[in-house]
């Protein structure tokens, strides 16, 4: 069954599409929310929030977008909210001479790891991201991992395109540097 | 993933669109001229590329557990 119809019988209160559905967007959901809390628990539980609020709010879908972007506005906020309770310290990046101005910029060909596998170099990108704001980072995984345009990362995060791509070109200076120095260190 | 062939004028476009230049622009042409000569701008254009391809790879699966989890707290079954 089409996305559409699915969508239909589950707002009438068809649980059998309704599990379709979550059965359909568990895993990507599970995934962005761990990528910006990189907590599997915490992970977890906003999954179960996001499709809280997506059975709660389902009736107010109207299918102008797709139903992959209205979710990750809805996992966006629960992540943001619940990343904010803690009040942690995150590195500003208002300023971005310091991420970009290397005179030597080291050649990546030679890196001791590469593959994802490997537990030092997950360590050090879970370090790397860790360090930067979710305001940054959730522009940074919608755009370049999830994949979405400009504008759909703009909606969903409230910010203007230009604003978006500045966040983007900064929160890709900021990884890049970090990753760079660990394997320099 | 689509192949899009991609050229330097399509490169160029890009940059100069996020730069606000045109293409033509006295900025755009020095940035090229740079790029055709910079190794440190080419280990930095794959740097980052390689970071997102790092951090596109790392995924995690949702436990078969959590999977359950899920349905019960929303008062839905397997089928």
């Amino acid at each position: 069954m089409d996305e559409e119809k699915l969508i239909e019988k589950a707002k009438a209160g068809d649980k059998k599409a309704l599990t379709e559905l979550v059965k359909k967007y568990e895993q990507t959901i599970y995934n962005f929310a761990f990528k910006i809390c990189r907590d599997p628990a915490k992970a977890e539980n906003i999954m179960q929030e996001t499709f809280f609020s997506m059975i709660k709010s389902l009736h107010q879908f109207d299918g102008k977008s797709k139903l992959s972007t209205w979710l990750y506005r809805i996992v966006a906020n629960h992540c943001l909210m619940e990343v904010r309770k803690k009040k942690n310290r995150f590195v500003s990046l208002e300023n971005d001479n310091d991420m970009v101005e290397d005179k030597y910029v080291t050649d990546w060909s030679s890196l001791p790891y590469k593959s994802i596998e490997n537990n030092e170099l997950r360590k050090v990108l879970d370090e790397a991201i860790k360090k930067l704001s979710p305001d940054y980072r959730i522009v940074f995984l919608l755009r370049d991992i999830e994949g979405l345009s400009t504008e759909e990362t703009g909606k969903i995060t409230e910010l203007s395109v230009p604003a978006v791509k500045s966040r983007l070109h900064r929160a890709r200076a900021f990884l890049r540097k970090e990753i760079d120095e660990a394997f320099k260190s | 993933m689509n192949k899009i062939k991609v050229t330097c004028k399509v490169v160029m476009d890009h940059i100069c669109e996020n730069l606000g230049e045109d293409l033509n622009s006295e900025k755009c042409i020095a940035i090229k001229n740079h790029l055709d000569e910079c190794d440190d701008c080419k280990n930095y254009f794959n740097s980052i590329e390689q970071t997102i391809e790092f951090y596109r790879k790392y995924n995690i699966n949702l436990p078969g557990e959590a999977h359950e989890r899920l349905l019960n707290a929303l008062g839905l079954k397997n089928e």
